[in-house]
């Protein structure tokens, strides 16, 4: 897309006002880059078709730096809510798209953004079916945040609950963890390492729906440890089955450059934010196939099984340390504050 | 005319010989009666002589059994009762429990001399006991302090034990730890493979001697826990030992056969000497100053001035100790940072790659404690309790605590201890360790349990420290709502700070608190740690605090003290920082402080920035390291030379400057030794103008830091006699009072 066409360089907030800017804005970006039948009608929303049971999730995204290594706000976008949806065992198949642009974006930057929307939502097979645009005043926002819904139909042989998780039930993650924090962190910092360290942000659903198709009921869970990281997320899940989770350190993936930017940085990975990183409970009973189907896939080749459920110690996380001892993984309150004295 | 008298007497009274003494006195005077223990002490009944009665109550309350503490004593008359004899009664319990539970006390000199006696059959029996001596509260399953409420029952008494039980006249009558070589506890040293290398107690300890002069790691389940012990005049197997136990550089402590060998190693003050034969028996760190002994001093304390040291207190170390001709490191059976071992299984699942031998035995240990530790100020001999456990545990005396609730205090994470108050006494327990070690945490939550149980209550009140990421704030939230009490959450300065006002009862007095440590969850969010409170008429408040600097990094500025430094560092230390830091890892946190939020007035930090800008060290392997490191630096100062580096400052507290000037300092050529000098001067100058700028008279000390004793005689040189100063004297001023302070602030603060 030529930006010369576009005939404005920053957008201000007559983008936002409704108005001929705003039908140029959208026109010439927006419905440009996503046409579909369902968004070219151009209604104030869509009709669409989907029968059986649906799974909807919603989420906004808010990030500094909007630009990052290994993506940007906009793949962040959609990848979030894409695999928010598939964690519920649904397979995505629509997605809302709304903008919240602080006046003086780079229109470059709008657009770069924008194209990288559409390439995830290629790429994860969902069309965008509806959207919004709004400019807010400088100093109103962080240049642009973006909220998407997701709409999915949910896996006909799924049965994701909580209540069906026992005793034995094995952990397994995808890949490596705290990859995204990092990164984030890393271009914020403008710290060096030998290799770049990028955000892992990507869609998860095609992996998701392939353990269902294969592994249906015995798959109990699936969680993407977002903000607050794996240890925050399993903090939770132990707490809602009022059971206890044990791992051990020395099985969690966790890439030599991204354990130094940790390291140097006094960060716990446990608690460092992941986006395309996505942890399963299975029965025990397929924990070495389920294993196998992930590092056959390529967004599950460094999965491991990190630990299991267990009945001695209910809603706590205890992680054998590779260092010798356990320590419990706690749920993280606010920043990681100092403990030592 | 006869006459019946009732009378009780509480406060450590069970497991120390007061029945089978009360008996004998009661014979002396001629008096008829009984005597038992019960839920609140022990209860006389006494008929005879009014005036035998008098005498026997006097002799009674001044010149108890050795080991007892009386607390409070009464006497009424009641009606007649006809008594034809004096007889002791079985525990006669029938409400809950209100009376001191009993500590472990060091082998007795009877018994020493029993087990170097071979024509006593207890003659290398290393479970003697007697009514005054041995373990109690290591072996305490529930109270009143019977024989079938501890471990030890699992050894019922042969016939010779049961006649020395029940004779009067026997140093073992009424003595329920009572045991011997035929129906007590035996002995089997087996190496890491668990095969038997020995069972007999006479050779065992030959055999063990030898294995620990061939240098090689013995670990020994002595009488409250497991210790690793090595030659320590070897320094490849106390190198070893550092290696396998993940123990780099913390000191280690020393058992000294005997007071005759420790003695022409190492000259000690009386106050030492008198230490280390109590019946608590504390390792006593002394200075190594014309130390003249072989041990291997940089790998047992390395770069330190003074060693913690210890003698034989039980009669497994006794008997040990009495075929050694060198000193051994005896240092706690764990893995660095695991709670001290008790179990055979578990030692050796744990220990294996650790100890190349175990002594095991088959008493069991229900309460496990590390050994406590002190230490003496040099110039004014202020005793400084380090760690407060065996032989201190598990009560606390004369609180004055006037309250009908039960309250339970969960202390800080660190160096854990629990305080509870079920009853009309207190309770503290053991130094319990960092609860960041799950097996640590287990440990504090079975002894939070093991509290409630033997006093059977449950407390109306948790009490917890603000931080919301320590395990003792997440569990006390679990525990309050699991047993609908109410929880409280207290500043951990503000906790600190009523430790000491507690210690030394000066609720009814205006005082200076001064609370310097390495880190606390402030009132603001920020890490305390340099802090100055008002106390008057029960209301505290933060008067002044070190000016705040940049927290960096999380734990990781505990660990490295270099972080500290360049959080204070001006921009002319940039070649020092240079020195310490790779390129990327300067600029980056250069640029992280820049943006930094986080902010702290910790005096703990402020040691490890002048500890980095000295070049003594920019890690800490062990808590407290870079500060511990500096103290031993000195050796004399001279208070008229030296000198305050905020002299010139009215108000402010600044690190910063103390920082810069301490830098210009190096930069004049002024040594190491006169650096550390003037810092620890400044501190307490700084004290010392605050309290007298601000009109008070009474200063009161805690927190980690007054662990200095370097600064604790400073300030006892500098401050006028006018102002009275208080430190620790029953509590450790680290962390391990905190639980303590958290109850102490309860009951006394209305902020
Ligand atoms: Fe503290
Ligand atoms: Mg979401
Ligand atoms: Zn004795
Ligand atoms: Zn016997």
């Amino acid at each position: 897309m030529d930006i010369e066409n576009i005939g404005f360089e920053t957008i201000n907030l007559g983008h936002g006002s409704g108005g001929e800017l705003t039908r140029n804005l959208l026109d010439k970006i927006i419905f440009k880059t996503f046409s579909n039948p369902y968004l070219d009608q151009k209604h104030d929303g869509s009709v669409v078709k989907i029968e059986g049971e649906i799974a909807i999730s919603t989420d906004s995204f808010v990030i500094t730096p909007i630009f990052f290594k290994g993506g940007n706000i906009g793949e962040l976008a959609v990848h979030g809510t894409v695999n928010d949806v598939a964690m519920c065992g649904a397979i995505p198949k629509y997605l809302s798209l709304a903008f919240i642009v602080e006046e003086g974006l780079k229109v470059s930057e709008f657009i770069q953004i924008v194209q990288s929307v559409k390439k995830a939502a290629d790429e994860s097979g969902v069309l965008i079916i509806t959207g919004d645009t709004k400019v807010v005043e400088r100093g109103k926002g962080d240049k642009i945040f973006i909220n998407t819904t997701g709409f999915g139909l949910v896996h006909p042989k799924a049965n994701i609950s909580v209540d069906t998780i026992k005793e034995g039930d094995k952990i397994l993650v995808n890949g490596y963890i705290a990859q995204h924090g990092m990164a984030i962190m890393s271009e914020r910092e403008g710290l060096n390492f030998e290799s770049t360290i990028e955000s892992d942000t990507t869609n998860l659903n095609f992996i998701v729906t392939e353990l269902l198709d294969k592994f249906g009921d015995k798959i109990k869970l699936f969680r993407d440890p977002t903000r607050g990281g794996l240890g925050t997320v399993l903090h939770e899940i132990a707490n809602d089955i009022s059971k206890g989770i044990f791992l051990k350190e020395k099985y969690i993936p966790l890439e030599k450059q991204v354990a130094a930017a940790c390291e140097m940085l006094g960060l716990d990975p446990m608690y460092v934010a992941n986006e395309g990183v996505f942890l399963v409970i299975v029965d025990s009973s397929i924990e070495l196939e389920v294993l196998a189907l992930m590092k056959n896939h390529k967004k599950g080749e460094n999965a491991a099984i990190i630990g299991e459920i267990t009945s001695e110690h209910p809603n706590k996380v205890v992680m054998q340390s590779s260092i010798g001892g356990k320590r419990i993984v706690s749920p993280l309150v606010g920043e990681q504050l100092p403990r030592i004295c | 005319m006869l006459k019946t008298y009732q009378i009780t007497i509480s406060g450590q009274v069970q497991g120390v010989g007061f029945r089978p003494f009360v008996y004998n006195l009661a014979n002396e005077f001629l008096l008829n009666g009984t005597v038992s223990n019960n839920e609140e002490g022990v209860i006389i009944y006494v008929s005879g002589a009014t005036e035998n009665i008098q005498s026997f109550y006097k002799k009674l309350t001044h010149f108890p059994p050795p080991v007892s503490k009386i607390q409070h004593s009464s006497i009424t008359k009641i009606d007649f009762i006809d008594y034809k004899n004096f007889k002791i009664l079985p525990s006669n319990k029938k409400g809950q429990l209100n009376l001191s539970l009993t500590p472990d006390f060091a082998i007795c000199n009877d018994c020493r001399k029993e087990l170097k006696n071979k024509k006593n059959r207890r003659y290398y029996y290393p479970f003697t006991t007697c009514v005054n001596c041995g373990p109690r509260w290591a072996i305490t399953e529930t109270f009143p302090f019977e024989r079938n409420h501890t471990s030890i029952d699992e050894f019922a008494m042969c016939d010779d034990c049961l006649q020395e039980y029940k004779n009067p006249l026997n140093r073992r009558f009424h003595s329920q730890t009572n045991t011997c070589p035929t129906c007590g506890v035996s002995l089997k040293l087996v190496d890491s493979k668990e095969n038997e290398i020995e069972i007999v107690n006479e050779t065992i300890f030959n055999k063990i001697a030898k294995l620990l002069l061939e240098g090689n790691i013995v670990a020994i389940k002595n009488t409250s826990g497991y210790l690793l012990c090595c030659n320590a005049e070897n320094e490849t197997v106390v190198q070893k030992l550092r290696l396998q136990k993940n123990r780099p550089n913390k000191p280690f402590a020393v058992l000294f056969p005997s007071l005759k060998f420790l003695k022409k190693e190492l000259t000690l003050s009386s106050k030492e000497l008198k230490l280390l034969t109590s019946t608590e028996s504390p390792i006593t760190i002394v200075p190594l100053q014309n130390y003249h002994g072989k041990i291997t001093i940089n790998s047992v304390a390395p770069k330190l001035n003074q060693l913690g040291v210890m003698l034989p207190y039980s009669g497994i170390l006794q008997l040990l100790a009495s075929k050694l001709n060198f000193p051994i490191v005896a240092t706690s059976g764990n893995i660095h940072g695991s709670p001290i071992i008790s179990e055979n299984k578990e030692a050796i699942e744990k220990l294996k790659s650790v100890a190349d031998y175990f002594l095991q035995h088959n008493l069991k240990i229900t309460h496990p404690q590390d050994d406590s530790v002190i230490k003496i100020s040099k110039k004014f001999e202020q005793e400084i309790l380090f760690r407060r456990s065996r032989g201190f545990a598990p009560n606390y005396f004369n609180p004055s605590i006037n309250s009908n609730k039960k309250i339970l205090a969960l202390g800080a994470d660190l160096k854990s201890s629990i305080a509870y108050y079920p009853n009309e006494y207190l309770y503290l327990s053991e130094y319990l360790g960092n609860l960041e070690n799950y097996d640590v945490y287990n440990r504090f939550t079975s002894t939070t349990n093991a509290f409630l149980a033997i006093f059977e209550q449950q407390p109306n009140i948790v009490l917890i420290d603000k931080h919301p990421n320590y395990y003792s704030n997440l569990f006390g939230k679990e525990l309050a709502q699991k047993i609908s009490s109410t929880l409280i959450e207290i500043q951990h300065h503000k906790a600190h700070f009523s430790a000491i006002l507690g210690e030394h009862n000066l609720f009814n007095k205006k005082v200076l608190g001064v609370i310097f440590d390495g880190t606390g969850y402030g009132d603001d969010a920020q890490i305390w740690g340099g802090e100055f409170f008002k106390y008057e008429s029960n209301q505290i408040e933060r008067l002044n605090h070190f000016n705040y600097f940049n927290w960096l990094l999380g734990n990781k500025m505990s660990k490295e003290p270099r972080l500290s430094l360049l959080s204070l560092a001006s921009e002319e230390m940039n070649t020092v920082l240079k020195q310490k830091f790779t390129q990327n890892e300067l600029k980056t946190y250069q640029h992280l402080k820049q943006n930094n939020q986080l902010k702290t007035s910790s005096v703990g930090r402020l040691f490890d920035a002048v500890a980095s800008l000295l070049n003594i060290t920019d890690y800490n392997t062990y808590e407290g390291e870079a500060a511990i490191l500096m103290e031993n630096l000195i050796t004399n100062y001279d208070l008229k030379t030296c000198k305050n580096y905020l002299n010139n400052l009215e108000n402010e507290i600044s690190s910063t400057q103390i920082i810069k000037y301490i830098y210009q300092d190096i930069q004049n050529g002024v040594s190491k030794e006169n650096c550390i000098a003037n810092f620890l001067f400044t501190l307490a100058s700084t004290i010392l103008k605050i309290a007298t700028t601000n009109h008070y008279k009474h200063i009161a000390f805690s927190g980690g830091v007054f662990q200095n004793t370097i600064l604790v005689d400073m300030l006892i040189e500098l401050v006028p006699k006018e102002i009275k100063l208080y430190f620790h004297k029953q509590l450790a001023p680290n962390d391990e009072n905190i639980s303590f302070g958290q109850m102490m602030y309860y009951l006394n603060i209305k902020n």
